[in-house]
């Protein structure tokens, strides 16, 4: 009988309360996260900012290569 | 460039707007689109900075992909080019004969 104890799912459940850190919200569209907005046209600026000085740097490297070879 | 070598430097960079940058922008724009609409939301008026934000991801790898291809079109170019340069015996041109050497006399029958 202890055997089938083992076998049981209610036998690894954990005796101690456990509080998951994650609360259900309902999506609230009136207000926007500010925050999260910021973030996403913040990280959109510094995409475009990181490709247009890359592509700047590629011209000037190939424009300078290009000329002296 | 972390995955091209130095050597890539000497291609011309792809522009700013470039065929992958494009697509890949348009793909974005439309799982920001196809995000608004699973959740009842109006799909082109509602998150704007979640549109931006894939358009400006989708356009930065589109833009490095396109620079990876044209490398890598570049050097398979480039071998092809050297291993016909090295094997001439198998690449000779046949001698085409002209208009005038396969023509006949015209002898008309009246």
């Amino acid at each position: 009988m202890p055997l089938q104890r083992l076998l049981l799912q209610t036998a690894s459940v954990s005796k101690s309360v456990v509080r998951s850190a994650f609360t259900a919200r309902k999506p609230d569209n009136a207000n926007p996260n500010w925050l999260r907005v910021g973030l996403a046209f913040g990280s959109s600026a510094a995409l475009w900012a990181l490709l247009l000085k890359q592509h700047g740097e590629d011209v000037a490297e190939y424009n300078r290569r290009s000329g002296l070879e | 460039m972390g995955l091209l070598p130095d050597e890539a430097k000497g291609l011309p960079p792809p522009g700013i707007v470039n065929r992958n940058s494009v697509w890949f922008g348009i793909m974005g724009w439309c799982t920001a689109m196809f995000q608004n609409a699973l959740n009842r939301r109006p799909p082109m008026k509602s998150g704007v900075h979640r549109q931006a934000l894939l358009i400006s991801i989708g356009w930065f790898l589109g833009y490095h992909l396109t620079k990876y291809e044209s490398y890598t079109y570049a050097k398979l170019d480039r071998d092809m080019q050297q291993y016909i340069s090295q094997h001439p015996s198998d690449f000779q041109e046949k001698e085409k004969p002209t208009f005038s050497d396969v023509l006949e006399d015209f002898h008309p029958i009246r």
